[in-house]
C-alpha cells in the first residue's frame, strides 16, 4: 500500500476537523475493509483518521422506547447486546453472520454500513470500472453471476456489501451524520443511492468530510421479525442473497410489513410488492409463499444470474416462516 | 510516529510508519515470527493475534493501530517452555500438519475458551469457522480442543 | 548388567537378522502405533521456523514486476524511476525487450530494496510499455479453427489415439449406450505458506532457504540455472507452509533472489504475495471428455470411446488416466492438450487421477441406471481382478455395511420438501512408490542417535518418520533419537510428491538403522556373554534373544561404545518399501433444491498404504485429501474475465475453501497391508471424493451435473433444465 499520514482524534470533533486537513483522508474504522483496499491499491489516501476512539461504541436507549447506536460498536457486540436481540433480533442475527468471529470482534456498525463493494471486478485494480472513474462497468457483459438482479439499470451492477444495512432499513433506522458544518439525519433507506453517472463513485450520501457517528432504531412496536440469509458456505461467506422482513402484527394477522433484500441490488432493496401482499394477510405458509413470490416481480437478472431471483424468493419465503417462529 | 505497545506483556517504544501492518511489525521489528500471514485480506486467520484479549487479524490492523494496547501472540502462550494445556492437545491429538495455521488457530482458540471453557463440537466448530486450514484440518482440531478441556473424545 | 527395578520382560522387536532389515518386520513396536509428531512442540509454539520466517543480516526484499496482460510483447522496460525510489538498491531484468509475456502475473522484471513496502513501491515504479497481443481466456477459445496462432507450435497439441479390443464389437454387444459430456475446472494449489526463499552468497557458495518439496533437486536446479558447480549451492529447508505439488520448480521465487543476492552482495528475500501465487505458482489443469460407452443387459461395461481435451495453461499439458480403474474391454481415447494465456500447471495432488475419476464414475452412476442396477453392484461387476493392490470389490463391500448404502434410495429423492438427500461412491488407485533415498545414522556412545536424511518435510509428518523407523529397528528410546532432515547437505533423497517421499526414504533409514544395530550387537555382544546374532533390541533394551533377562539398557550399552561412536548409511533398496494402493469413499449430501446449496454431511474413507508407519500421520494424510477433494468439488473455481483474460479471484475471498462448518464428520479405515511394505498415502485419498459427491448430488436430485464445481447457480441450472425437459420436478 501506499504510505500515508496517520492520526488518532480522541473525539468527535477533532475526528471531524481530521477529515478536512487536505488529501484525500479516509476515516479507518476496523480496518477490515479500508487495509484490504488499500492493499490492493484500490484507494490511496494521504492520510487515515482513525476513528475507533473519537466515535461512540454504546448501545442507549432513546427517549421515545427506540435505540441510539453508536458507530464504532463492534458487529459481536450487535449480535450480543440484549436489548437488541429482544427487540431488534434480526440486526443482531445480520451481525452474528458477518465474516467471521475475528472480523466480527474488529469490524464496526459504520465500517458495516459503509464498506466497499466487494464485486469482483471492483476489487482488482486490473479494472478502471465506472467506481474507479473508468468508463465501464465489467459486471454488465462479464461475469455477473454475483452481482445485482434489481435496481441494476444504472451504471453499475454492484451489490451493496452490507449485512447491517438490510435490517436497519427494515426497522426504519435513522443515520446521524456529522461534520465539521453541523449534522444531519438521514433515513436509512435514503442513505444508500442506487448509481447514476454523477453518483456511480459512491454508494451513498456520505460526504468526505463526514461521518456516520450513531444509528438511531425507533421504537419497534408490535412487529414480528425474521432474517434468512442464503450462504453458499457457512465459514466466512458472503451471502449469496438475503431478506430482512419486519411485521406489524395485528393479533394473527399482519398489519403492515417491511420486506427488505440484500445482495441483490446496489442498495438495501425494498420488495414493495411483497409488503403489499403481506398486509392484512394471516401469518402462515402460504403468506411465506406469496411474500416470496411477490418480492421476486420486476426482477431483471443479468446473462448470469437468474438463479438469484430463485435464492431471494426462498430467502424472503423463509424470512417470513422466521417471523412465524418457524424453521425451515 | 511513536508507538508503544505491550507484547506478551512485554512494553515496547518504537518510531513506526504509519503503513506498518501490525503483523509486519510482529514479524520483522520484533521477530515474532509465530505469526503468520497466509491471505493478506483476513480470510484466513493465520495472522490471528489477541488485541486487548480478543482475537483480530493482525494483517488488516496498523501496529500504529496498537499503540496504547496489549497484543498477544503464539509466543506468549507457553509459560516457561512449558506447553499450555491447548498446545499439547494440538500435538498430542496431531491437529496440525505443516502447521503454518496453527498460531492462529491456537490465538483464536485461547480468547474462545476463555469466553466458552466448556464448548461443544458444534460451538467449537463455529468459534473456527475464520481460520482455514488447508492440510489437514479440522477433525483432528476438534478434538484436539476436546482434549484441552478434558474431554476425550468430542 | 544389574537392573535397578523389575523390568517387563522385553520383546525382541521382530525375527529379523543383519540380512534382513530389506523386508518388512513381521512383528513391530513402534512402527504402526500413534506417535505424535516430533515438530509439534515447535509448531504450536511460534518456534518453527518457515522459510517465510527466516531473516539474514542486511537483508534486502526483491519484488517481481508482472505482466499484467495475458499475452504481450515487451517493447521497453524503463527502471529510472524505481531506481531513484527510497531504499532501492537494485533492479533485474527477466525478460528482454522483444521477448513475449505468456500469461498474467508472468514475470518481467524484479526490483531489490531495504524492505518490503518499498521493494514493492519501487516495482509499481518500472514502466513496461507492452505490445498487446491475441490471448485465449478458454479451452473453447483456442480450439476454434479460426483462432490466431498465440502459440507458436499450435495453440492445441494432439496426442496418439489409444485403442484396444473392438469397439464396434463392444457398441454392438451393448443394450445400452450413452453420450455425455464430462468436466472438471481449474483450481490452484493454495499453500499458506507461498512461495519463497532467502539466498545468500559467501564467496562463490549460495546458501538458499527455499519453501520446496525437494532440498537437493532444488540445488539441482538453481545450480543449474545459475550455471554454478552443484557442490557450491546448499539449499535449506527445515519447515514449509505446504506444497501440494506446487514448490517442485526452482523458478523465479529462487532465482531472482540468487542472482540479485550474489550482484547486490547482500542476502535477498522473495515472497510472493497471495494474488501471484494463484496466478504464478501452478494449478491443476482443465479436463473434458466427450465420451460415448456401452453397458451390456447384465451390466458388464463393453465400450468406451472418450474423446478428452483440457488446458495446463500457457504451454503445459493436462493429460489424465481414462477410463480409471474400470474395466471396458473395448476401448478408444483421443486426447488433445489446449494451451490458454494463464499460468503453467504444476503437479496437484495426484496429478490427473481426480479427474479421470470424476469423469469415469459419473458415467458409471448413469449406466447403471440405464440398467436398473444399484451403482455399487455395477462396479463390482466390472473391477478388475482383485489383488493385493486392487482391492476395491472388499472395500466397496466393507464399506456399504459401515456406511448403511443398503439405506440408499434409487436416482431421486422422492422425499416431499425442498432438502433432498443422496448417496455417492469413487474408488482411487495410486503408485505410491518411490525410490530415492538415502540415510545416514550415528549411535553416539552417550546413547542418543542421529538420523539424517536429506528429505523434506511439507507438513505431511516427514521428519516423524525417521525416529519411528531408526526406533523401531534400534530399539532405542523415541525420544534419545535426533532427526535431521530439509538440508541438501544431508544424503539425499528425492522430492516428495508422486506419494514417493516416505516409500523413498524408509528403506534407507531402515537400512541405516539396521547396519547401526548390527554394529553395536557386535561391539556390546561380548559384555553380554552372547554373539552378535544371539541379540536382539526393543523397548529401549539390547538383550540376548533366548534369555531376555540378560539385558542391557539402551544407554548402557551405547556406553560400551568408548568414545567412538557408530555410524552407518543406508541407500534405498527393494523390500522395504512397495507400490500401488487401492481405496474407496463413500459420500452423503443434502441438497437444498431451493437454493441449489449442496452440504456434505458424511464421508467414509477406507484406504490402504501397505505398512503403516504412523497411523497418526497416515490417517491425516487421508483427512487432508479428502478435504481437498470436497473443495475440488464444492468451492475451489479459478475464475478468468473471458474478455480481458485477467483473474477474477486471486485471493482467498471470492477463491472460495471449506472452514471448518463446511466439513463434515469424516471416518478413515486404513487397511493394513504391513507384509506389502511402505506405500505413500499423500495422493489416493484426494482422487475420489469429488465423484462420490458428485454422484451423491446426482442420488438427490435425480439429475445428472457433468460437471464440477458444485456451486448453487449451476446446481439450479441443472435442476431448471431437467424440469424443462419434462423430466418432473427433482
Amino acid at each position: 500500500m501506499k504510505a500515508f499520514a496517520y492520526v488518532n482524534p480522541s473525539n468527535e470533533s477533532d475526528a471531524l476537523a481530521a477529515l478536512r486537513s487536505g488529501g484525500i483522508v479516509r476515516p479507518l474504522g476496523g480496518g477490515q475493509d479500508l487495509l484490504a483496499r488499500l492493499k490492493d491499491y484500490l484507494d490511496e489516501p494521504d492520510r487515515l483518521v482513525s476513528v475507533k476512539g473519537a466515535l461512540n461504541r454504546e448501545a442507549a436507549a432513546t427517549g421515545d422506547g427506540g435505540l441510539r447506536i453508536g458507530a464504532a460498536m463492534r458487529l459481536f457486540e450487535v449480535a450480543e447486546h440484549p436489548e437488541i436481540l429482544k427487540r431488534y433480533p434480526a440486526l443482531a442475527e445480520a451481525a452474528s453472520t458477518v465474516g467471521s468471529p475475528q472480523i466480527r470482534h474488529q469490524g464496526t456498525v459504520g465500517g458495516n454500513l459503509n464498506q466497499r463493494p466487494r464485486c469482483w471486478y471492483f476489487r482488482q485494480e486490473e479494472f478502471v470500472c465506472f467506481k474507479k472513474g473508468g468508463n465501464r462497468c465489467f459486471a454488465a457483459d462479464g461475469e455477473n453471476q454475483y452481482h445485482s438482479i434489481f435496481g441494476n439499470d444504472g451504471p453499475s451492477k454492484i451489490v451493496h456489501p452490507s449485512s447491517l444495512a438490510v435490517p436497519l432499513v427494515a426497522y426504519g433506522a435513522r443515520f446521524r451524520l456529522a461534520s465539521a458544518s453541523g449534522e444531519r439525519e438521514v433515513a436509512a433507506a435514503d442513505y444508500f443511492t442506487l448509481p447514476s453517472m454523477q453518483t456511480v463513485q459512491k454508494e451513498n450520501v456520505l460526504a468526505d468530510d463526514e461521518l456516520l457517528t450513531h444509528v438511531i432504531l425507533p421504537a419497534p412496536g408490535n412487529v414480528r421479525s425474521g432474517h434468512y440469509e442464503v450462504r453458499f458456505k457457512e465459514s466466512r461467506d458472503w451471502p449469496m442473497a438475503f431478506a430482512t422482513v419486519v411485521l406489524a402484527m395485528n393479533g394473527p394477522s399482519i398489519d403492515s410489513a417491511r420486506v427488505v433484500l440484500g445482495a441483490v441490488a446496489p442498495v438495501p432493496w425494498r420488495a414493495e410488492d411483497a409488503e403489499r401482499v403481506l398486509r392484512g394477510r394471516l401469518l402462515d405458509d402460504a403468506a411465506a409463499d406469496v411474500a416470496g413470490e411477490a418480492a421476486v416481480r420486476g426482477a431483471k437478472p443479468l446473462a448470469q444470474n437468474a438463479y438469484k431471483i430463485r435464492i431471494t424468493r426462498t430467502a424472503v419465503k423463509r424470512a417470513v416462516l422466521a417471523a412465524a417462529g418457524r424453521s425451515v | 510516529m511513536i508507538v508503544e505497545v505491550e507484547v506478551n506483556g512485554k512494553r515496547h517504544r518504537r518510531d513506526l510508519e504509519p503503513r506498518l501492518l501490525l503483523s509486519d511489525f510482529l514479524r520483522q521489528d520484533l521477530q515474532l515470527t509465530g505469526t503468520h500471514v497466509g491471505c493478506e485480506h483476513g480470510v484466513c486467520g493465520a495472522c490471528t493475534v489477541l488485541f486487548d484479549g480478543e482475537p483480530a487479524r493482525s494483517c488488516l490492523m496498523l501496529a500504529v493501530q496498537a499503540d496504547g494496547h496489549k497484543v498477544g501472540t503464539v509466543e506468549g502462550l507457553a509459560v516457561v517452555n512449558a506447553l499450555s494445556p491447548l498446545q499439547a492437545a494440538f500435538r498430542e491429538a496431531h491437529a496440525l500438519q505443516c502447521g503454518f495455521c496453527t498460531p492462529g488457530f491456537l490465538m483464536t482458540l485461547t480468547a474462545f475458551l476463555r469466553d466458552t471453557p466448556n464448548p461443544g463440537p458444534l460451538e467449537i466448530r463455529e468459534a473456527l469457522s475464520g481460520n482455514l486450514c488447508r492440510c489437514t484440518g479440522y477433525q483432528h482440531i476438534v478434538e484436539a480442543v476436546s482434549r484441552a478441556c478434558g474431554h476425550p473424545r468430542p | 548388567m544389574q537392573q535397578p527395578t523389575p523390568q517387563p520382560t522385553p520383546q525382541p522387536t521382530e525375527n529379523a537378522t543383519k540380512y534382513a532389515w530389506t523386508v518388512p518386520p513381521d512383528r513391530t513396536r513402534v512402527i504402526g502405533t500413534s506417535v505424535p509428531r516430533v515438530d509439534g512442540p515447535d509448531k504450536v509454539s511460534g518456534r518453527a521456523k518457515y522459510t517465510y520466517d527466516i531473516a539474514r543480516p542486511g537483508m534486502l526484499h526483491a519484488r517481481a514486476v508482472r505482466s499484467p496482460h495475458p499475452h504481450a510483447r515487451i517493447v521497453s522496460i524503463d527502471f529510472s524511476a524505481a531506481k531513484a525510489a527510497p531504499g532501492v538498491r537494485g533492479v533485474l531484468t527477466w525478460k528482454d525487450p522483444g521477448t513475449e509475456v505468456m500469461y498474467q502475473g508472468d514475470v518481467v522484471a524484479a526490483v531489490a530494496a531495504d524492505t518490503e513496502p518499498q521493494a514493492r513501491d519501487a516495482a509499481r515504479l518500472v514502466r513496461v510499455e507492452y505490445e498487446v497481443l491475441p490471448f485465449f481466456s478458454s479451452e473453447a477459445a483456442a480450439m476454434q479453427p479460426d483462432a490466431p496462432v498465440v502459440f507458436p507450435n499450435g495453440n492445441t497439441q494432439a496426442g496418439q489415439t489409444q485403442e484396444t479390443g473392438d469397439l464396434a464389437a463392444g457398441f454392438a454387444a451393448a443394450a445400452h449406450t450413452l453420450e455425455a459430456t464430462y468436466s472438471t475446472h481449474v483450481i490452484t494449489h493454495v499453500c499458506l505458506e507461498s512461495h519463497c526463499s532467502v539466498c545468500e552468497w559467501n564467496g562463490d557458495q549460495l546458501t538458499a532457504w527455499v519453501s520446496t518439496q525437494g532440498v537437493h533437486a532444488s540445488k539441482q536446479q538453481i545450480a543449474g540455472a545459475l550455471k554454478i558447480d552443484q557442490a557450491n549451492v546448499r539449499v535449506i529447508c527445515q519447515y514449509m507452509g505446504g506444497g501440494f505439488g506446487s514448490k517442485v520448480t526452482a523458478d523465479a521465487p529462487i532465482i531472482i533472489p540468487a542472482r540479485m543476492s550474489k550482484d547486490l552482495g547482500a542476502p535477498v528475500k522473495m515472497v510472493l504475495d497471495r494474488k501471484e501465487e494463484h496466478l504464478d505458482s501452478g494449478n491443476r489443469p482443465s479436463a473434458f471428455a466427450r465420451v460415448r460407452a456401452g453397458v451390456s443387459a447384465d451390466g458388464m461395461l463393453t465400450a468406451f470411446d472418450g474423446v478428452t481435451w483440457g488446458t495446463g495453461g500457457a504451454g503445459q499439458g493436462a493429460n489424465f488416466p481414462l477410463p480409471y480403474i474400470y474395466q471396458f474391454p473395448n476401448r478408444r481415447r483421443a486426447h488433445t492438450n489446449v494451451y490458454i494465456n494463464t499460468g503453467l500447471q504444476r503437479p496437484m495432488r495426484a496429478p490427473g487421477h481426480p479427474q479421470g475419476c470424476f469423469v469415469t464414475e459419473m458415467l458409471l452412476d448413469e449406466l447403471a441406471d440405464l440398467v436398473g442396477l444399484d451403482p455399487l453392484e455395477l462396479r463390482l461387476k466390472n473391477l478388475p481382478p482383485t489383488a493385493p493392490d486392487a482391492m476395491w470389490a472388499e472395500y466397496y463391500r466393507m464399506g456399504a455395511k459401515q456406511f448403511g448404502w443398503d439405506r440408499r434410495h434409487p436416482t431421486g429423492d422422492r422425499n416431499p420438501g425442498p432438502i433432498k438427500t443422496g448417496m455417492g461412491v469413487s474408488a482411487n488407485q495410486w503408485g505410491g512408490g518411490g525410490r530415492a533415498g538415502a540415510a545416514h545414522v550415528r549411535i553416539q556412545p552417550d546413547g542418543s542417535v542421529l538420523v539424517q536424511c536429506g528429505s523434506q518435510d511439507l507438513g505431511t509428518g516427514t521428519r516423524t518418520l525417521l525416529p519411528v523407523i531408526a526406533g523401531e529397528t534400534l530399539g532405542a528410546p523415541l525420544d534419545a533419537i535426533r532427526a535431521e532432515i530439509g538440508d541438501s547437505n544431508l544424503p539425499f533423497a528425492g522430492v516428495s510428491g508422486g506419494s514417493t517421499a516416505t516409500p523413498g526414504i524408509a528403506p534407507a533409514i531402515r537400512i541405516a538403522s539396521g547396519r547401526a544395530r548390527d554394529a553395536l550387537f557386535a561391539r556390546v555382544a561380548s559384555a553380554l556373554d552372547a554373539a552378535p546374532e544371539e541379540l536382539a533390541a526393543g523397548d529401549g533394551r539390547i538383550f540376548v534373544k533366548a534369555a531376555p533377562e540378560r539385558s542391557l539398557a539402551w544407554r548402557a550399552a551405547c556406553k560400551l561404545l568408548g568414545q567412538e561412536p557408530i555410524t552407518a548409511d543406508g541407500q534405498w533398496e527393494p523390500g522395504f518399501s512397495s507400490v500401488n494402493t487401492s481405496g474407496v469413499q463413500f459420500a452423503e449430501v443434502t441438497v437444498d433444491t431451493e437454493t441449489g446449496i449442496v452440504k456434505v454431511t458424511r464421508i467414509l474413507a477406507i484406504q490402504d498404504c501397505g505398512l503403516v508407519l504412523d497411523r497418526l500421520l497416515a490417517e491425516s494424510q487421508v483427512y487432508g485429501g479428502v478435504i481437498g477433494s470436497l473443495n475440488f468439488a464444492l468451492f475451489e473455481d479459478r475464475t478468468l474475465d473471458p474478455r480481458t483474460g485477467v483473474m477474477l479471484n486471486p485471493n482467498m475471498e471470492h477463491y472460495l475453501l471449506a472452514g471448518m462448518t463446511d466439513v463434515p464428520q469424516i471416518d478413515v479405515v486404513l487397511m493394513d497391508m504391513p507384509e506389502r511394505g511402505v506405500i505413500g498415502i499423500g495422493e489416493p485419498p484426494t482422487v475420489s471424493t469429488a465423484s462420490a459427491i458428485a454422484n451423491a448430488v446426482r442420488n438427490a436430485l435425480g439429475v445428472p451435473i457433468r460437471s464440477l464445481p458444485l456451486h448453487p447457480h449451476r446446481v439450479l441450472a441443472a435442476i431448471d433444465a431437467h424440469t424443462n425437459s419434462g423430466g418432473g420436478p427433482a
